[in-house]
């Protein structure tokens, strides 16, 4: 499975994070969450809103909440399958649209959800990422069905364009009466809550986090004699891969002993490879085509400076790696990013060739003069910065402030869609509230809560995982089995 | 919500970091918050003349319309000969081609490296072709209906005007799609009319007044803005003559729009210019300024 696959097989990524037995801690605790994580984002598909799921979730578990995680089908993969330590994670068979995204029509979710939430016995709702159809069907369902909401923001919009325009407009009525939001930067919030119309005070900030047992530095894997950059991007054009081509000739002329190792695959690598073949420079960048997360690494710390050329990012996790690896940081100044590191650490530059270049240019020096700290040192400072420890504790905050809230009931919930969303779409979103109540009545006549199944229940206080499998490897349940329809 | 409750706040500023444990709760509000919020910083002060003077462009495509029109319609009634209309048309070319190089006195010319030669080449080669295939152009849409043929006309001009090149620099914009569809719109058109030196002669018009016209125009327009608004009022009236001379209350109606498009469009361009609501901030993505394809040359 993807997320066994991190760990290595020495290091499941389990043993990382529970030195404590579950029960210890639950046992300190008042009251224990049913928390129902929703994206089209999970793994087997890879990236930061995964990841951050995954981890989130293990913590959660950990501090003794019972955490079940809702995508979609991906391939084969549907129906009901179990990860470390008991996490649960429904694959709904729903129609992929667009990049991963299913389709919407804001109703033909709410049976298979409605029947989730009920036989989990889920309290929160907390969605993830604004760009998954899924994640705001569930915000939607979940308020007609009178439960708590939480959403997070893990991306960054302009308002200039149609496009934006639009989307912003779907965010606000679907954050309307979301109960908490959580942003990973101080910019992101701003943006976050300029895009809903949203009370900033309902907004909090909780940054992502890196795993520092996954990022060691290794000095001795890289050649002192030369300087290597790493880049660790998807080559496309809001990763700045434009400008990075115009800075590897800019430089590769001016120090002969610079060499380019470049991670990633996008419709961009092919500027790359003309800027390689152009300028002869086939023995000094080395483009290694896409990695996997596990891969990267093994790759970062081949480097001594770490170069992000982002044109946009809420927070970049990228650069936290690399540093947590003990590489110099050298990023655009763009975003959340001047907030992730502080500036011993990190060479901020204007997004154009000649400041990145500049930039590039005081690290070499830096590195040449020996006034760069060692590896070590980068990362034992790094990573104390974020964990996934402290994610989970301020993200329980927010569920432990979430739970006291009362939900609006339906008529104060047409009220608000209607004065908070404005007059065309507010009437439209509340015709379609009342449609999808309409629904919800409709499909409880037909199946009643009281007759639906409670699931077993794996993980939380008394889950059956930590009684039955304390060390077991993951089980797959007969996908036959699950009562997804 | 966060760690601690807040102590001894009056020494701690908040900062916007984020590796730092701050003893704020984790929805804390700043004053600085939305302090690096910009408005309409990239907006643009029209002034009202100006905006008058560049909506003339849209003004010149829609008489070129009208008038192709108007001549079509004077052809397939007979009142013009086409032996006339090609005459004027040739004329009025050459004048065109002569001034299309005395407004800048040769540079165009010598930027593009074109000769005369190659001027007169592509001349012949067209009006050979065209002439040519005339009788073909001539019964190429005959069997379709005339109905059909006037609805696809009306489709093809529309399209021409939306995607005519007014120097927006918009998706949109597409001068050869354009152009395309105005010389569709010609050979439907040419279709209607009696004999093929009808077909050929409307085609060469068509090719006359949306392909070289426009460029004239152009330049005129970069040049010698005083004359260029001295030819565009004349187009308009002679397009809105022709048009009198058909129909009344189409005279009157395109007279309206021609108003409307040159006076009160750019007037409430700018009245709605104080609703203007641009938002900048640092989540912005960053825009690439620098011209980077000189790497790669």
């Amino acid at each position: 499975m993807a997320c066994r696959g991190r760990g290595g097989p020495g290091q499941p990524p389990s043993a990382a994070l529970s030195p404590v037995s579950p029960g210890s801690l639950s046992a300190s605790r008042t009251s224990a969450h049913n928390i129902c994580m929703v994206s089209d984002f999970f793994y087997p598909n890879m990236g930061g809103v995964e990841s951050h799921i995954y981890q989130l979730s293990q913590c959660l578990i950990e501090r003794g909440h019972k955490v079940i995680v809702v995508t979609h089908a991906y391939g084969t993969r549907k129906g009901i399958r179990y990860l470390t330590n008991g996490l649960k994670v429904y694959y709904l068979p729903l129609k992929v649209m667009y990049n991963q995204s299913t389709a919407t029509t804001l109703f033909h979710s709410l049976p298979l959800l409605r029947y989730i939430f009920v036989r989990e016995r889920v309290t929160i709702i907390h969605s993830h990422s604004s760009f998954s159809a899924m994640a705001h069907d569930a915000l939607f369902h979940a308020k007609t069905m009178g439960l708590q909401t939480v959403f997070t923001d893990h991306s960054l919009f302009g308002f200039a364009d149609v496009s934006s325009v639009l989307t912003n407009k779907l965010l606000t009525v679907s954050l309307c009466d979301t109960n908490h939001i959580i942003c990973v930067s101080f910019t992101s919030k701003e943006n976050t809550v300029l895009r809903a119309a949203l009370n900033p005070e309902i907004v909090s900030v909780i940054p992502n986090a890196v795993d520092p047992t996954d990022f060691t530095p290794d000095p001795f894997r890289r050649h002192d004699s030369i300087i290597t950059v790493i880049v660790v991007s998807r080559l496309v054009y809001r990763k700045g891969t434009d400008l990075l081509s115009g800075i590897i000739p800019e430089l590769c002329q001016k120090y002969p002993d610079l060499h380019f190792i470049i991670g990633g695959e996008g419709p961009k690598r092919i500027i790359l490879e003309e800027v390689r073949e152009r300028y002869q420079l086939h023995d000094r960048v080395r483009l290694l085509g896409a990695l996997e997360h596990k891969d990267v690494r093994n790759v970062l710390v081949q480097g001594h400076i770490f170069l992000n050329t982002s044109l946009t990012e809420a927070f970049c996790m990228a650069i936290v790696e690399a540093a947590s690896c003990g590489l110099q940081v050298v990023s655009t100044r763009v975003g959340g990013i001047p907030e992730v590191l502080p500036e011993s650490l990190i060479i901020l530059c204007e997004p154009s060739v000649k400041s990145l270049c500049e930039g590039l240019e005081k690290a070499i020096f830096q590195l040449r003069s020996g006034m760069l700290p060692a590896p070590e040192d980068i990362h034992n400072i790094v990573k104390t910065f974020y964990t996934w420890r402290n994610v989970a504790e301020r993200t329980e905050k927010v569920y432990d402030r979430v739970a006291e809230e009362a939900v609006l009931p339906m008529d104060q919930r047409l009220d608000r869609l209607i004065s908070h969303c404005g007059p065309v779409t507010g009437y439209i979103f509340a015709l379609l509230a009342v449609f999808n109540f309409l629904f919800l009545v409709l499909l409880r006549w037909i199946i009643p809560d009281s007759i639906i199944d409670v699931a077993v229940d794996a993980t939380g206080p008394r889950g059956t995982w930590t009684h039955q499998h304390p060390h077991s490897e993951d089980k797959v349940e007969d996908s036959g089995k699950c009562k997804t329809r | 919500m966060c760690a601690q409750p807040v102590t001894n706040t009056k020494e701690v500023r908040w900062q916007k970091v984020l590796y730092e444990r701050q003893p704020f709760p984790d929805n804390y509000v700043d004053r600085r918050f939305l302090e690096e919020l910009r408005k309409n910083i990239y907006a643009r002060k029209y002034q009202y003349w100006a905006v008058v003077f560049e909506s003339s462009v849209v003004v010149q495509q829609l008489c070129s319309v009208c008038v192709f029109v108007v001549i079509w319609w004077y052809m397939d009634e007979g009142l013009l000969a086409p032996h006339w209309l090609f005459g004027t048309g040739l004329a009025s070319s050459l004048i065109g081609y002569v001034l299309f190089d005395l407004i800048d006195g040769g540079e165009g010319r010598k930027k593009s490296g074109r000769t005369r030669w190659a001027d007169l080449k592509s001349a012949l080669v067209f009006i050979t072709f065209t002439y040519g295939f005339s009788p073909v152009l001539k019964t190429l849409t005959e069997s379709v209906s005339t109905d059909t043929i006037y609805a696809m006309s009306v489709f093809m001009l529309l399209g021409h005007l939306i995607f005519f090149d007014y120097g927006a620099n918009a998706a949109i914009v597409s001068s050869t799609l354009s152009l395309n569809m105005a010389i569709f719109a010609s050979v439907c058109l040419a279709s209607r009319l009696p004999r093929s030196l009808h077909a050929f002669i409307m085609v060469t018009f068509a090719i006359q007044i949306f392909a070289l016209w426009p460029m004239l125009q152009k330049k005129l327009k970069a040049r010698t803005p005083r004359s260029y608004v001295g030819v565009t009022l004349l187009f308009a009236f002679s397009a809105l003559g022709g048009l009198l001379s058909i129909s009344v209350v189409g005279a009157i109606l395109f007279a309206l729009l021609l108003i409307s498009i040159s006076c009160l469009c750019p007037f409430y361009l700018i009245r709605l210019q104080l609703f203007k609501e641009n938002i900048h901030g640092p989540w912005d993505e960053a825009e690439i300024k620098e011209d980077l394809s000189r790497f790669l040359s």
